[in-house]
């Protein structure tokens, strides 16, 4: 196992994926508008958007498997159809249903590892990688959504790439197979691979992902470290007297407001808010740490003139905006919970 | 483009219908040839000649025999060559190839290349049969199994005609997107809207001399030179060379536009 190593010192080091001025029209559709940005090798950075945002015809894009209208994406400084063995650079798997059902999973990577010029033994390696050596001796047909996100990801992981791109890859996996994917995907961004993975939902990716990309109707909303989309840290405290409390925490110089039936501290220092409590006589019934919501976040960032709406694709930012404050609570305290067990 | 074109192979060897189809060619074959080899060493007269019924040498004889599958061979190539397109489109696998070779040409040149091959290789499974069975019932009907060298080159042509046939699948089958489409349309044209034009076409003197023998069933029988019709309003067919290059042309002009097409177009 590798230790935890730095990101390579010179970013030019053949693995940065930069987009640039990138723009895509079917007809006088605009899937893709002028959309920049740059992923960072010895990262993992996520591609976030709605459905029908653009996040896989940007990929499509990059990968030279659509032409962009105008505009560029390169990887390491190349357009992918200028990568001389392209498998080992860069691995990709866009959709989890890219297989002939008639043909095993070790026969389609087989057929891959043809065109990358590698052997049979390689492909098992990756089988026993992914986890599925014996499954993979069966046809395709058969197989279930995480077993084909498994196999997608050791096709991708063929040619030893420095690059990795992922469309939706903890899609129809189960907990214990995103906890998997994460632990792996963490692994190979300490190696200094750059690596971009695309999801629809924020929350799916919040514990794996370094930095984001979030694009809204084609275009760019917010890029930047994960870490930023959180906010200034804050606390969700109950107790009896909510502004005993308030006034007791501005004596200790930190800022307060009470917000329902409970009051929320501007710091994220519980022990600090526990013994003001204590010294003020007030009893705690509920104290954790407070993260922004993550899906009011995305959602506030990619809402608005939803394009797709009225084709039932809006997804998770439709059922935000439906479901309102009781859904908003429930997710606040199970935020709190993942908060306390640090 | 050697790793392409492996890849290419193994697409074709890791699924079931590999050995489905190698089975029908080759008891095609051997079936086809047990029945023309009974029917054409029939004692003729002139007067059946004249009235229509196929003659020829002893060459042409045994051309007709060991090529009698030729006309459900290369109908079962035409289905490999819109498979081994049809089927990368509609389980999307065309995705990972362009991945893995993004110069999209080379995929193309490296699908055509095996297409030849595969279609040599069926043209071996259905000789096999044809020869097998041809020979035993040639000799038996006291006509020589291999009058002439010109046989041996009839047989190199049989598997030319294969591999040609699956590059027109290829073509076809990238032209009509939906595979089942591609293959009910192909198959349809070349078994049957073909040889109705064929007739219809003969109908008509300018026609008769100048297009039915450039259309691809009748280039593929010329290239084998079997046994041709007699009687006054018989198809002149072409030589063995002229055949050959009609056909290639067929071939080249489908593969061609529809890898022109493939290399320009969206993957989604």
């Amino acid at each position: 196992m590798t230790t935890t190593t730095a990101p390579p010192t010179r970013p030019t080091d053949g693995a940065r994926i930069e987009v640039r001025n990138l723009t895509k029209r079917f007809g006088t559709f605009t899937a893709v508008d002028n959309l920049s940005f740059t992923v960072e090798p010895g990262r993992i950075t996520g591609f976030l958007g709605p459905n029908g945002a653009g996040k896989t015809t940007t990929l499509r894009m990059l990968l030279g498997l659509v032409n962009p209208s105008s505009g560029a994406a390169t990887i390491g400084g190349q357009d992918y159809h200028d990568i001389t063995q392209p498998m080992s650079v860069v691995g990709s798997a866009l959709e989890a249903t890219n297989f002939h059902p008639g043909r095993t999973g070790r026969d389609h990577l087989r057929v891959l590892a043809d065109t990358a010029g590698v052997g049979a033994p390689r492909v098992d390696e990756m089988l026993e990688l992914v986890g599925i050596p014996a499954a993979a001796r069966k046809r395709a047909g058969g197989y279930s959504m995480g077993m084909r996100q498994r196999l997608g990801l050791a096709a991708a992981m063929l040619g030893d790439p420095q690059v990795l791109i992922l469309d939706e890859p903890a899609n129809g996996l189960d907990p214990e197979g995103i906890r998997w994917l994460r632990g792996f995907l963490r692994h190979l961004s300490t190696q200094g691979k750059t690596i971009l993975i695309s999801s629809h939902m924020l929350q799916e990716v919040e514990q794996t992902v370094d930095d984001v990309v979030i694009i809204s109707n084609g275009r760019l909303v917010k890029q930047g470290a994960m870490a930023d989309l959180h906010g200034a840290p804050r606390a969700l405290v109950r107790t009896t007297d909510h502004d005993a409390l308030a006034g007791a925490l501005r004596v200790a110089d930190v800022t307060s407001t009470v917000e329902g039936d409970a009051i929320m501290v501007d710091t994220n220092d519980l022990r600090l808010i526990g013994d003001v409590a204590l010294r003020a006589g007030l009893p705690i019934y509920e104290l954790h740490r407070a993260m922004t919501d993550l899906e009011d976040v995305f959602f506030e960032l990619t809402e608005g003139t939803n394009r797709n709406l009225g084709e039932g694709v809006t997804g998770v930012t439709g059922v935000t905006g439906v479901t309102g404050q009781g859904a908003a609570t429930e997710r606040d305290a199970i935020a709190g919970q993942e908060g306390g067990n640090e | 483009m050697t790793n392409a074109i492996k890849a290419e192979f193994r697409k074709f060897f890791t699924t079931r219908m590999w050995w489905g189809l190698a089975i029908a060619m080759f008891v095609a074959g051997a079936g086809l040839a047990v029945l023309f080899g009974f029917l054409f060493t029939q004692p003729q007269s002139a007067a059946d000649a004249a009235r229509g019924i196929p003659t020829g040498t002893p060459e042409q004889i045994a051309n007709s025999v060991y090529t009698g599958g030729l006309q459900v061979g290369y109908l079962l190539t035409l289905v490999i060559g819109i498979m081994q397109i049809g089927s990368e489109y509609r389980h999307k696998t065309i995705t990972s190839t362009f991945l893995g070779t993004p110069k999209r040409a080379r995929v193309m040149g490296a699908k055509v290349v095996a297409l030849l091959g595969i279609g040599a290789i069926y043209g071996l499974i259905s000789l096999a049969g044809s020869i097998i069975a041809g020979a035993i019932v040639l000799s038996a009907r006291g006509f020589e199994a291999f009058p002439t060298a010109g046989v041996f080159r009839t047989l190199a042509l049989g598997l030319l005609v294969l591999g040609l046939w699956a590059l027109i699948g290829l073509g076809a089958g990238i032209l009509i997107p939906n595979q089942v489409a591609a293959l009910l349309i192909s198959v349809g044209v070349a078994w049957i809207i073909e040889p109705i034009a064929g007739v219809l076409l003969g109908l008509w003197d300018w026609g008769h001399d100048h297009i039915v023998p450039y259309l691809p069933t009748q280039a593929s029988a010329a290239m084998v030179n079997g046994v041709t019709q007699g009687g006054d309003n018989a198809i002149q067919p072409l030589s063995w060379w002229a055949g050959a290059l009609v056909l290639a042309a067929y071939a080249a002009v489908l593969a061609g536009f529809g890898s022109w097409r493939t290399v320009r177009s969206d993957i989604s």
